[in-house]
């Protein structure tokens, strides 16, 4: 199966600022991931929404990218929110025990509402 | 505030009815505590990621080029899952693979220390997660790649914190050092298994340079500690046990 690579873009929201991810997150997408969370964060925003609807396959390396930006955004005192998960990505979620750390919503309204 | 996407609204609106995203079968299963593994300061316990543990949290990178190899990343892989004792120099009694092998889910047992869950396996890696007690908390992926030039690169990257604040102040009294070595000596082993004899590239980040304080209780599952207590407890333990053989004795003796 061919890999879609990873793109981002970045969105401003009133309540933060929103990454569009698509594609797969595996170890491809750092630089992707790095230079778009980068971009998110110029105007300081207090929240940061990562939307998962279009994204089709995350691996363990992804997940561990994933991480890499909560610590950034846990230095920064910001909050990091996700929303558009599957129920198997929530799943893993959980098994990995980011759910600890990141909130996760079912959409980008709720993600919103829940971040303000 | 944008629309959602036709694609998620599709997931919505359709529940994914006997539709198995393609690596269902690769992450593991989520389980509140491991249970039925036999190991001393693993049954019980639950796992906990780069997240959950007390100290700084490091990312390292152990990378080798096979050069002249002519091994694919999954080949890389395959072998290093199936010889995973001996590449990493634990050998069989070190780290114990559970009888159906390193799949998802399985528990190895290190020594009689500790142990590690598979929390996920594809052709061209696998990550382990660590159970509460461990000195680390957090993963360490094994994974194989194609350089641009063709080469195979062997890769181990882990993503830890040090499990409690015993572990932490033990991190630059030689756990550091204990733990670049062992991931060092084991990508040279892959290189070796492979015919190649490169050198291994360290790359070693501090991620986030803040203690999570509040953790400091994640030393009562301390596996050192426990299994230094069990050793010293261990005359107690054979004491009682004779007391309670000769009571069971003494109840059952015929009156005369």
């Amino acid at each position: 199966m061919a890999v879609r690579h990873l793109e981002v873009e970045v969105r401003r929201e009133p309540g933060g600022a929103v990454l569009d991810l698509r594609g797969e997150i595996n170890g491809f997408a750092e630089e992707a991931l790095d230079t778009a969370y980068a971009e998110a964060e110029r105007d300081n925003p207090e929240t940061i929404l990562l939307n998962f609807e279009e994204v089709d396959y995350i691996n363990s390396t992804g997940i561990a990218l994933i991480v890499g930006l909560l610590a950034r955004a846990r230095a920064a005192k910001r909050r990091l929110v996700a929303y558009g998960l599957s129920d198997h990505y929530v799943e893993i979620f959980n098994i990995t025990r980011l759910s600890d750390f990141v909130s996760v919503f079912p959409d980008e309204e709720s993600a919103l509402s829940g971040a303000a | 505030m944008r629309e959602q996407s036709p694609r998620a609204k599709q997931r919505h609106e359709e529940p994914q009815l006997g539709r198995e995203p393609r690596d269902a079968t690769h992450w593991a299963r989520y389980v509140k505590t491991l249970e039925g593994t036999a190991g001393p300061n693993v049954e019980g316990r639950r796992v906990v990621g780069p997240l959950q543990g007390f100290g700084k949290m490091w990312q390292k990178t152990y990378k080798v080029r096979l050069e002249g190899a002519s091994a694919s990343p999954a080949e890389v892989v395959e072998a290093w899952r199936t010889r995973f004792p001996e590449l990493s120099g634990f050998g069989e009694k070190g780290f114990r693979v559970p009888a159906g092998g390193l799949v998802p889910g399985a528990v190895a047992l290190l020594g009689g220390l500790s142990g590690v869950m598979v929390l996920y396996s594809d052709e061209e890696s696998f990550t382990y997660m660590t159970p509460e007690g461990h000195p680390f908390s957090g993963w360490i992926t094994f994974s194989a790649h194609t350089d641009e030039d063709a080469t195979t690169v062997a890769q181990a990257h882990l993503l830890i914190r040090a499990n409690d604040p015993l572990y932490e102040l033990m991190m630059p009294l030689g756990l550091h050092r204990l733990e670049d070595r062992t991931w060092q000596r084991t990508l040279k082993n892959v290189a070796a298994h492979f015919g190649a004899t490169s050198e291994v590239e360290t790359r070693i980040v501090c991620v986030d340079p803040k203690r999570q304080w509040r953790r400091y209780k994640n030393i009562r599952h301390n596996a050192l500690i426990l299994s230094a207590l069990h050793v010293i407890t261990t005359p107690l333990r054979w004491i009682n046990r004779r007391h309670q053989a000769s009571g069971i004795r003494h109840q059952q003796r015929p009156e005369t």
